[in-house]
């Protein structure tokens, strides 16, 4: 059996165990069996002798007790135990790898291992492992074909694998597309696991910030239709009520709101007036719906969205999933509000807040100046910090950051500022969401993450709702652009592949039949000279790098000997000496003589004979021998001196 | 070249102007081999039965008796083979690849190890019958031997002694030897990479566009064979690219016709062209 195709088998297998792993939901200790893959495909390797079918038999009954324990007790999820079986089963095989028959199993397992891997993953390492698992697959099963046949080794195989390779590829992007989308998925619960967030759910304790603000796992894409000057709050939910401890979201009015035409429209607005963000959410643990205030309609694939009184609009029966929507939102406008007790309210214990508050707002006149007195004031005289400890018994945590430690985050900052007001008699909120995010340049987009995680303020001024955030600027640090790169490959993954819905489905058509239509043809954009000269460039770079690894790589397909007898071709051309490819070790001794190169040469040439067409290992010893000669006739000096 | 085709159980055919050593050659190689030799020297008027043997009726036994022909020995030198009949040719050339002979309904095997060396001039046209190419394929190589360089040519020159130097040759193989060598031939390897190099050879023959008939598969089989006993030869037990390569010329020449009689190169340039246009494995 050529090693070509014994090493095929191995990497499949591997291939199907890695995507699992990958997906990080497997439980590493029920599938430890799965590490004997090494040890039996070293074993197969060396053609030791594999294991009889009684011994298989054995292991594979092991493995369903396993299984059973692990689909009942142990992760208690069929699906999971299923995976984790799977990859014990490859550990198992790669002892009983005998008849072709046998190989083909493996081929089977690995396929099973991508079918389940692809429901426990979105991530683009997937979609890697997912062609190389197609080309391998590919080569196998023709390898096979040849195997079976006979033929392997006296036909040309590149050829056909090449060709079989792409047309697979092209027909499954072909099915890809043409397949029909459904909004639900087809097959049980979905086993993603959501990024668990902090903030978005209907209550917040303090503290929890604190450690999310080094997570720099990604919440969201964005895409703008159009450039907002920043900063950008990516509003999510309000809270109102504050008990000393943690705030929480009261709203009692939640409407339902059904879809008007394309999209759920919260408010009357003006097309021209909007800005329309296409946010590409991470699987995360909330139902809320992101975007910059005000919001004023959304479209997502859904079939009805609750709107609670403060603006805060949640997608019910979201789940952990990830989604795509996009929300038109009017910048400049802000919601009406009336005063409401619970904007009012505060706990007991706050007196010393409050008279904070009045001399800090002393010389104000109008509630927006005493709201701006008291955001300046806390941006200017609090240090901004991740690391906070929990308040001195007796204390509460507002007390103690305002008068104690004097060091907090952005929801010390946001509770103050709001119990100041409240204090005041000015009704106001927290408001939890985002702020900022990172531009990509790569792919014109915002990256929102974990870190971004922020609370405001909003006071309801003048029978409208503004926006205060008397958090002081943090410096940020700006990741490399690599990683930019990598993340825009990323959402485009996310877009044209996990995202993939009936709207693309429509949008291709469309383009497809936009020749027929004259409808006004694509904006070109002409780039500049200076981009030009700098991608050729880059390209001109690329190539050259890819011929100068080729060249190394070039001998990689042939064995030592050949390898090192190459060299020695080589270094006989490099010499000006004419040698071509028809020209036989015999001929290279004949060529080497005239080049002035001795006995070294005749015993180099003597061994590569030897050791290429008499089918003789080379030992260690007449390896490093060989592998001499070479150096010393690449030096010039006799192999003697060595 | 000879020693190649004794060890390989193949034919030689020897092409070249007269008085170079042809003969001489066939008779050292007997000599040394200690076989038995018989030389027939080729005329237009031979029969078939000059060389295979004749039936005798016997009055004392009242049977035909079966006189064995010349053919009948280790290594037989068929010199100027183009000068006779083409039946008479193929008499030979027929026995020489059959290694038997089958007269009056008796199969008689010819003796082991059993070569046949065939000369031929390539200036004399006149009165001469060339074989056919179905009987040129029949032998193993067909080899020139040129004239000696300068130097030999003056010491054989002034040399006296002729053949009495080649009588005095001592055998250095028996025929045993040669039978084991031949089998010790049989057992060479020949690695899957050669293989393929030596079938593209054969197979550029039949596409070049200078060749209007290229090799056969039998002339792949005597390729195998001569690469084979080369190695041998060598002190190998496997055969090297360089085998195939050295041999081609000289098994494949006289199986190909060239097209128009290309001006200027006749087919030993044209497989050596062709050779050195064939990349060799590595």
């Amino acid at each position: 059996m050529p090693i070509l195709y014994k090493s095929l088998t191995a990497i499949l297998a591997l291939t199907g165990c890695v995507s699992l792993l990958i997906t990080g939901e497997m439980n590493l200790l029920v599938c430890i069996g799965g590490l004997s893959i090494f040890f039996g495909y070293y074993r197969f390797f060396m053609n030791r002798a594999q294991a009889s079918k009684r011994v298989a038999a054995i292991l594979a009954q092991a493995a369903l007790f396993v299984f059973l324990a692990d689909a009942l007790v142990i992760t208690a999820d069929v699906f999971l135990a299923v995976a984790h079986m799977t990859i014990t089963f490859q550990g198992i095989k790669s002892f009983d790898l005998k008849e072709p028959w046998d190989h083909l199993q493996v081929y089977f397992m690995t396929l099973l291992q991508l079918i389940i891997a692809s429901e426990l993953t979105r991530a683009l390492t997937f979609g890697v492992i997912f062609v190389i698992f197609m080309v391998l697959l590919v080569t196998a099963m023709v390898l096979s074909h040849f195997l079976k046949e006979g033929t392997l080794g006296r036909v040309r195989i590149r050829r056909p694998v090449f060709v079989i390779v792409i047309l697979t590829m092209i027909s499954t992007m072909l099915i890809f597309v043409v397949l029909p989308r459904t909004p639900q998925r087809f097959i049980g619960k979905s086993h993603v696991r959501g990024i668990k967030t902090v903030g978005f759910s209907d209550r917040v304790d303090f503290g929890s910030f604190g450690d999310i603000k080094l997570d720099q796992t990604v919440i969201m894409r964005i895409e703008l239709d159009q450039e907002v000057s920043p900063p950008h709050y990516w509003r999510g939910i309000a809270m109102d009520s504050f008990d000393g401890v943690s705030w929480r979201n009261t709203a009692r009015e939640k409407s339902r709101l059904l879809k008007t035409g394309d999209e759920f429209v919260i408010a009357p607005y003006d097309r021209t007036q909007v800005v329309e963000q296409r946010i590409y959410l991470e699987p995360i643990d909330s139902d809320v719906i992101f975007g910059l205030t005000k919001m004023t309609a959304v479209n997502v694939d859904t079939f009805s969205l609750l709107v609670d009184d403060a603006s805060g609009i949640t997608m019910p029966g979201k789940l952990s999933r990830r989604i795509k929507y996009s929300v038109r939102s009017d910048t400049s406008g802000s919601s009406k509000g009336r005063t409401e007790g619970r904007y009012l309210q505060m706990p007991r214990g706050m007196e010393q807040i409050i008279s904070l508050a009045k001399s800090v707002t002393g010389g104000s006149l109008s509630d927006a100046q005493k709201a701006s007195a008291i955001e300046t004031y806390l941006k200017r005289n609090y240090a901004y910090s991740l690391s906070t400890s929990p308040p001195p018994v007796g204390m509460s945590v507002l007390d103690d950051f305002l008068f104690n430690s004097k060091s907090g985050f952005c929801e010390h900052y946001a509770s103050s500022m709001v119990i100041m007001l409240r204090g005041l008699g000015i009704p106001s909120r927290v408001v939890n969401g985002f702020y900022g995010g990172e531009r990509n340049e790569y792919g014109n987009y915002l990256i929102v993450r974990q870190s971004d995680a922020h609370a405001w303020v909003e006071a309801l001024i003048n029978g409208q709702w503004k926006r205060f955030d008397p958090t002081p600027a943090v410096a940020v640090q700006k990741p490399p652009a690599m990683s930019h790169f990598l993340d825009s490959l990323r959402l485009q993954w996310t877009r044209y592949v996990v995202g993939f819905s009936s709207d693309d489905q429509k949008e291709i058509v469309r383009t497809l039949a936009s020749p027929f239509t004259m409808k006004a043809l694509p904006r070109l954009r002409f780039p500049s000279f200076k981009t030009v000269i700098l991608w050729s460039l880059a390209l001109a770079l690329f190539i050259g790098l890819l011929y100068v690894v080729l060249r190394k790589f070039r001998f990689r397909r042939y064995g030592f000997v050949t390898r090192t007898y190459l060299e020695f071709r080589d270094l006989l051309r490099k010499k000006g000496l004419k040698v071509t490819d028809a020209m036989t070790a015999g001929d290279l001794l004949r060529v080497s003589r005239k080049g002035g190169f001795g006995i070294e040469a005749e015993e180099f040439l003597k061994l590569y004979e030897t050791h290429r067409f008499g089918s003789r290992e080379m030992t260690d010893h007449v390896r490093q021998r060989y592998k001499a000669l070479l150096k010393k006739l690449r030096t010039g000096k006799r192999a003697e001196d060595i | 070249m000879a020693i190649v085709t004794l060890l390989a159980r193949g034919n030689l055919l020897i092409e070249d102007v007269p008085g170079v050593g042809k003969t001489t050659l066939a008779y050292a190689l007997a000599k040394a081999t200690d076989c038995a030799f018989q030389r027939i020297q080729f005329t237009s008027d031979m029969m078939p039965s000059d060389i295979i043997g004749v039936s005798i009726y016997n009055p004392e036994s009242r049977e035909f008796e079966f006189k064995p022909g010349p053919v009948f020995a280790n290594i037989v030198l068929a010199d100027e083979i183009n000068r006779t009949s083409p039946r008479t040719q193929s008499a030979l050339l027929e026995a020489m690849n059959e290694r038997k002979i089958t007269m009056d309904r008796r199969t008689l095997v010819l003796p082991d190890p059993f070569m046949v060396i065939a000369t031929q001039n390539p200036v004399e046209y006149r009165g001469t019958f060339p074989l056919p190419e179905s009987q040129l394929d029949r032998f193993m190589m067909q080899i020139r031997l040129g004239y000696p360089d300068l130097e030999y040519e003056k010491r054989a020159v002034a040399d006296q002694s002729g053949f009495a130097l080649i009588d005095k040759l001592v055998p250095v193989v028996t025929k045993a030897d040669i039978l084991r060598m031949q089998e010790a031939v049989d057992a060479v390897r020949v690695e899957e990479s050669v293989m393929d190099y030596l079938m593209k050879i054969i197979t550029v023959t039949r596409n070049d566009e200078r060749v209007r008939l290229g090799s056969s598969t039998r002339g792949a089989q005597f390729l195998l064979k001569a690469a084979k006993a080369h190695a041998n030869y060598a002190g190998r037990d496997f055969v090297l690219p360089d085998d195939v390569k050295r041999l081609a010329p000289s098994v494949l020449d006289h199986r190909l016709i060239l097209k128009n009689r290309h001006v200027g190169s006749d087919a030993e340039n044209v497989v050596r062209d062709m050779i050195e246009s064939i990349p060799v494995p590595v």
